[in-house]
């Protein structure tokens, strides 16, 4: 799953921290909607808890010389001819299990809806990289490397019209250290990452990090949320007491129905504090969002095609190509559009466990790299439509290298290297045989989705003598076998970070061990030490030079077989959703997102000349856009 | 026993059966497709029949596989026998190829860059149901897959009417507390969601042929002991069975030499119906994910393919078909069963 937006940073942080993300493993847990309707309105009414003793905090005080900085040169990348109401319809496949954003189940259904209207200290501007001020105006770096002061918006305020202040920051440390909020991630998180916030006066804080880091990623990292004070009770009942209820938030929508097990619908907050600013002028267009569950997406679909909802992702290729024959889209009602991002990308590919005998050997690996036909499979199962990918990873700018090329399909240079270790000889089925045992690799993975993709690798591997074996595994069972290095070979992707992490996935430390997530196992005293100068170093240059180090030597232990990335995002839309001329933005991962970047908006008026058309079987030229302005060759 | 020496009254049940035709003539016609199949790889296979390569003849169907290198192609995997035949054509050479009639198996995909798969039906291409969502064949994923269901099923079926025969029969031959007791248990263990421990089963491990007809037997061999338990408990009251027991004739003498004979109408008319149970109980387990391992020729799997691709008409419409007429075809050999044993054409009570 890819995130749905990238602008707001606190957002970012934790989606990326607190999901161990396998991007092939989407499996949507399955959540019961219960039967019958709760407004979610009255509950909170009756049940918003009264906090009455708010928190003291002390106030320190403020460094002298401090440079403050802030920026509001950079571009706006919304349309000024947006227009505001409507209207939009999308889905869930299944209904959220709470509105909390920490405690169990919160990272599920909503979370990416709600964290977007949870706003953070700064933003990143989607073109041009830069920090934007959000919630904080300016900022400045400490000489410590490890801490940075903002100075808060006094305009800010919650939902609920209190404003936010400094204390809802230090709030934040409070509430995120609590037990009680049972999320051992955040906990964690905010005691050894984000190790202090400090207030200075009402609208004065600096947060302070554990590890020194170049000035660039301070900010990335370092950039929280403030968390309500006066609306949490922290008790041993928060997580039921708080399950159900409306956190007041400081971004653009907030939840207002919700119909258990059918839909949730978001409402813009009128009295939002930040619509006036800069960069949030002419964004977030539409006045209403309604969510509706649908299970199934080929069911989604039938519903979008239906015009019950106003958009489609058509990122899989049998959907752009095929699906999309449908006489809406000849007819010119449904547009399409093909939009390059340039974005991390998740870490997808086959990671070889090198605690299994067979990859002990080194030789074995790169043979085996060898008789993986990617290229096949892209241009076959996936028509062409993904890209090759060559390292660990990509679009992280000068953090990625580059120079490394993945191992090509090549029964040559398999048969090579495969000798080399000792597996030269055929059996009868032309499988490599050695001391009578079969050259067998199981590969686990978690979606039945991919299974065609796996199957072109398995014909082909056979060419080379490598009988390889697919294991489907229900999504979080393939989790737990990963995670406790019991595969042998593993197809899945991890989640896009802000900037490369090699510790958790290379270090020695979390070799050999279950419920860590170097999976490959990857033991390697150069590459240990490449890693803490990569941790430890706060000079950007040469962190940037650490990363692509680490990247080759990645390449050269062979235990990671790169698959392919999707640069793109794809999507049908019914056409009185208008795009701004430029679409998109650099970081945009969905086109139509209504809470992230917000940019388009519905045309009433088209809305009802469309329906007048379709009434009267009028139709319109058929409409494929094809933006490829952010394509990054490489 | 009255099977073997084809007995008056077998000869009777197997005219009547005989007698209705639709009945009879399916039983033929599945009973020729699964010995069919199980030779089906001079039919359907990519490996050739015989090759005719420099004066000598070879023959690939069965054995180890020929690589490459064997018949000049300079690789070491196996053949690509519809290559070598076009090679040999182009080379005008006096060696020769010979084909089965559909030359493609189960696995191999047939795949060129630029023509995506699912393939529509193609006589040139010898693709005659087309090709699969992976350029697999899809006569070819069809009878293989029909292989696999219907030993599955046939496997199933054996184990299901053993255990619960044998638990039925002593069920209403010993009666009283093992009979209370079994009765009780089975009662229990019916009421186990059985979709869910499969699903439950399927995501820990992966299910291979006899792994799940294990489970499904653990879920099935109830059944038949409902049966099987009324008809002992009738049969044992009647004079045979005391007069065997007033000869001194053990347990299981009495079951399997009196009873089981006399109550073997019961279990036959029951197999047809459960053969079509357990073809639509592995399509409908690999069409939900939880069945055999892919890449395993499944109907399931194929009818899931075809329902998410309807707009390849070809692997939805091939696959109804062929479970149409199958499933159609054991239903009209348990009427004709049924009919030949009906009690009320060969048997007076007292």
């Amino acid at each position: 799953m890819i995130p749905r937006n990238i602008l707001s940073m606190n957002k970012l942080i934790k989606y990326i921290t607190l999901t161990s993300i396998l991007v092939l493993i989407t499996g949507c847990s399955s959540q019961e909607g219960n039967e019958g309707s709760v407004t979610v309105e009255e509950a909170t009414q009756q049940s918003t808890p009264v906090v009455d003793n708010l928190p003291e905090y002390p106030v320190s005080e403020l460094p002298e010389g401090l440079v403050w900085l802030t920026n509001d040169e950079d571009p706006v990348f919304a349309d000024p001819n947006a227009k505001q109401g409507g209207t939009f319809r999308e889905y869930l496949p299944s209904f959220p299990l709470t509105l909390r954003t920490a405690g169990p189940d919160a990272n599920t259904g909503l979370y990416s809806h709600l964290l977007a209207n949870q706003l953070s200290l700064i933003d990143i501007h989607p073109n041009t990289g830069n920090y934007l001020p959000s919630l904080a105006t300016h900022w400045a770096y400490g000489e410590d490397s490890k801490t940075v002061y903002f100075k808060l918006n006094p305009d800010a305020r919650w939902s609920d019209g209190n404003s936010i202040t400094a204390d809802d920051y230090m709030f934040t440390m409070d509430f995120n250290r609590s037990e009680f909020i049972v999320a051992p991630f955040r906990n964690n998180y905010y005691t050894n990452e984000i190790t202090s916030v400090k207030k200075y006066d009402e609208y004065t804080i600096s947060v302070t990090g554990g590890t020194a880091k170049p000035k660039d990623d301070l900010l990335l990292y370092y950039a929280i949320g403030p968390t309500p004070r006066h609306f949490h009770k922290l008790d041993e009942n928060w997580v039921t007491d708080y399950t159900w209820l409306i956190e007041p938030n400081s971004g653009p929508y907030q939840v207002t129905t919700i119909e258990k097990g059918k839909y949730v619908e978001f409402t813009r907050d009128w009295n939002w504090w930040g619509g006036e600013q800069k960069y949030n002028k002419h964004r977030f267009n539409i006045d209403k969002i309604r969510i509706t569950i649908v299970r199934d997406p080929e069911t989604a679909y039938r519903h979008f095609l239906r015009g019950e909802l106003d958009t489609a992702i058509l990122t899989f290729p049998n959907y752009w190509h095929e699906k999309t024959n449908d006489d809406v889209f000849q007819n010119g009602y449904v547009h399409k559009i093909w939009f390059y991002n340039d974005y991390p990308q998740p870490k997808t590919g086959i990671f070889l466990n090198m605690d299994h005998e067979l990859f002990k050997d080194r030789n074995v690996r790169y043979g085996f790299a060898h008789s993986i036909n990617i290229q096949k499979m892209i241009d076959t199962v996936l028509r062409g439509d993904y890209e090759r990918a060559h390292s660990y990873h990509i679009g992280y700018g000068e953090y990625s290298n580059l120079d490394v090329r993945a191992r090509e399909f090549n029964i040559d240079k398999a048969d090579e290297y495969f000798k080399l270790a000792g597996w030269g000889e055929r059996g009868p089925d032309g499988i490599r045989v050695k001391d009578g045992r079969k050259l067998s690799v199981v590969l686990t993975y978690s979606t039945q989705l991919h299974t065609d993709r796996l199957v072109v690798l398995r014909e082909e591997a056979k060419k080379t003598g490598v009988d390889l074996q697919l294991n489907l595994l229900d999504s979080s069972a393939a989790y737990k076998n990963m995670i406790e290095k019991k595969h042998q070979a593993a197809w899945l992707g991890w989640g896009p970070s802000l900037r490369p992490e090699y510790w958790q996935h290379f270090h020695s430390d979390n070799a050999h061990k279950p419920q860590t997530n170097n999976i490959t196992n990857t033991d390697d005293s150069e590459m240990d030490l490449l890693i803490t100068k990569y941790n430890d170093t706060s000079d950007a240059n040469e962190r940037a030079l650490l990363s692509r180090e680490i990247q080759a030597k990645i390449d050269e232990i062979g235990a990671f077989v790169p698959s392919y990335y999707v640069p793109y995002v794809r999507e049908g839309f019914w056409r009185w959703l208008k795009l701004p001329e430029w679409h998109g933005t650099k970081l945009s991962t969905l086109v139509f997102d209504s809470m992230g970047l917000g940019l388009f908006w519905i045309d009433e008026e088209e809305k009802e000349r469309t329906l007048e058309a379709m009434k009267n079987n009028e139709s319109y030229e058929p409409v494929t856009i094809i933006d490829d302005k952010y394509k990054v060759e490489l | 026993m009255a099977i073997l020496n084809l007995s008056p009254l077998t000869i009777k049940t197997l005219k009547r059966f005989r007698s209705v035709k639709r009945g009879y003539w399916s039983a033929i016609i599945i009973i020729s497709l699964i010995l069919l199949s199980l030779v089906a790889e001079v039919f359907v296979n990519s490996r050739a029949l015989i090759v005719s390569y420099e004066g000598e003849w070879h023959f690939p169907t069965y054995g180890a596989i020929i690589p490459g290198e064997e018949f000049g192609l300079g690789y070491q995997y196996e053949t690509n026998y519809r290559d070598l035949k076009q090679k040999f054509k182009e080379e005008g050479s006096d060696d020769w190829v010979l084909l089965p009639p559909v030359p493609y198996n189960a696995f191999e995909t047939d795949l060129e860059a630029g023509n995506y798969p699912p393939a529509a039906p193609s006589f040139t291409k010898q693709h005659y149901l087309g090709t699969d969502t992976v350029g697999r064949d899809v006569v070819a994923r069809l009878v293989y897959g029909f292989r696999i269901a219907i030993f599955f099923s046939l496997f199933l079926l054996i184990c299901n009417y053993v255990v619960g025969t044998a638990i039925g029969c002593l069920m209403g031959y010993w009666g009283g507390i093992f009979d209370l007791l079994f009765q009780r248990l089975i009662e229990i263990w019916s009421n186990i969601p059985f979709l869910y421990v499969i699903m439950i089963i399927a995501s820990i491990i992966v299910p291979n042929f006899w792994s799940l007809v294990i489970v499904m037997l653990m879920f099935s061999w109830m059944g038949m002991t409902w049966y099987m338990r009324t008809a002992t408990y009738k049969e044992k009251e009647r004079e045979y069975v005391m007069a065997s027991r007033a000869l001194g004739a053990g347990t299981a003498r009495i079951i399997f030499h009196h009873i089981i004979p006399n109550t073997v109408s019961i279990i036959i008319t029951f197999i047809p119906f459960s053969v079509a149970g357990g073809i639509t109980a592995l399509t409908s387990l690999d069409f939900l994910g939880f069945g055999l391992p892919p890449p395993t020729p499944s109907w399931g799997e194929l009818l899931r393919q075809g329902i998410d691709n309807l707009q390849s008409p070809w692997i939805v419409s091939s696959i109804v078909t062929s479970m149409i007429l199958v499933l159609t075809m054991v239903t009209f050999i348990g009427e004709a069963i049924r009919e030949a044993y009906d009690p009320k054409k060969h048997t007076i009570y007292e």
